[in-house]
């Protein structure tokens, strides 16, 4: 994306965002809360007060699809770049760091705790960012005949553990629930197959890394 | 792991080539050499044929199945 291009596109954020937040201190301090606090739109009935928000409402909405229009053919030509290069993609090993966001999955307990939330459990997921941490270690590398070799042995290693993680909780679970009740059933199901997708993620690099490495001969062998 | 013996070492010494020079000329990574030198690495057939003509040797001289 061009310097130019990207400056409008974090400017126009910035305004949305603005306009967004200036809507919603408006209808907090003079018009009730309406369409900030939840409510029954099957009841909603037009005030000109509620003009801002509806306006802001809009425009961000619109900044959402002008991302996604910029995002997706970006993505798109990425993966094309991907499946034409010869060498690994280039990432800095302290992007495995991101996998520390998997902790924030333990939130999951306490919204539950709170208000019955259970989708903060799916930040266990994160723990797959984990496996940057090698794919950085493989950084730039060539892709010969023995590393696709590799990488394919790994994936196929990384998916039938996870699979089999997932297919024995699921029987085990479904046998009698976790301590008679369904709710948390159902919690540890997302729990086990968010850790399991993780693992899945973490185990292609870090396997790879492992087939690819750990073999390494002396050196001096010329 | 080994169930063939691979005499490639031999053949690219009499080349006078590099591990490195050998793996740029198949296209390959000087690792992968390595490991085929090692006989730890069963190679493809357009990769045996590659490195059979860059060392000019027959396949079944370099790679030898037991």
């Amino acid at each position: 994306m061009k310097k130019s291009k990207m400056k409008r596109t974090i400017i126009l954020g910035i305004l949305c965002l603005i306009s967004m937040s200036a809507s919603v201190g408006y209808s907090v301090l003079y018009n009730d809360s309406r369409l900030v606090a939840p409510m029954r739109f099957s009841e909603y009935e037009f005030r000109t007060q509620d003009l801002p928000m509806i306006i802001s409402g809009v425009l961000l909405a619109a900044y959402v699809l002008y991302l996604l229009l910029l995002l997706v053919p970006a993505i798109m030509e990425n993966k094309r770049n991907a499946k034409n290069s010869v060498t690994t993609r280039k990432i800095n090993p302290k992007m495995g760091l991101i996998g520390f966001f998997g902790f924030f999955g333990f939130l999951g307990f306490w919204t539950y705790g709170v208000n019955k939330t259970i989708f903060p459990f799916v930040f266990f997921l994160f723990f797959g960012f984990f496996g940057l941490f090698y794919e950085g270690k493989m950084s730039n590398t060539y892709m010969d005949e023995r590393y696709r070799e590799n990488r394919m042995k790994a994936r196929l290693m990384a998916d039938k553990i996870a699979l089999a993680i997932i297919f024995i909780a699921v029987l085990l679970l479904g046998q009698g629930g976790l301590m008679g009740n369904l709710e948390y059933t159902l919690i540890a199901i997302i729990v086990i197959v968010a850790l399991s997708l993780a693992l899945n993620l973490f185990l292609g690099e870090y396997l790879l890394y492992h087939y690819d490495q750990d073999e390494l001969l002396d050196e001096s062998e010329e | 792991m080994a169930d063939f013996e691979c005499r490639l070492k031999k053949y690219r010494q009499l080349m006078e080539l590099t591990q490195e020079q050998l793996a740029e000329q198949v296209g390959v990574r000087r690792e992968t050499i390595m490991r085929l030198e090692k006989a730890q690495y069963n190679p493809s057939l357009k990769l045996a044929v590659d490195i059979s003509r860059a060392v000019k040797t027959p396949i079944e001289e370099i790679f030898i199945f037991k």
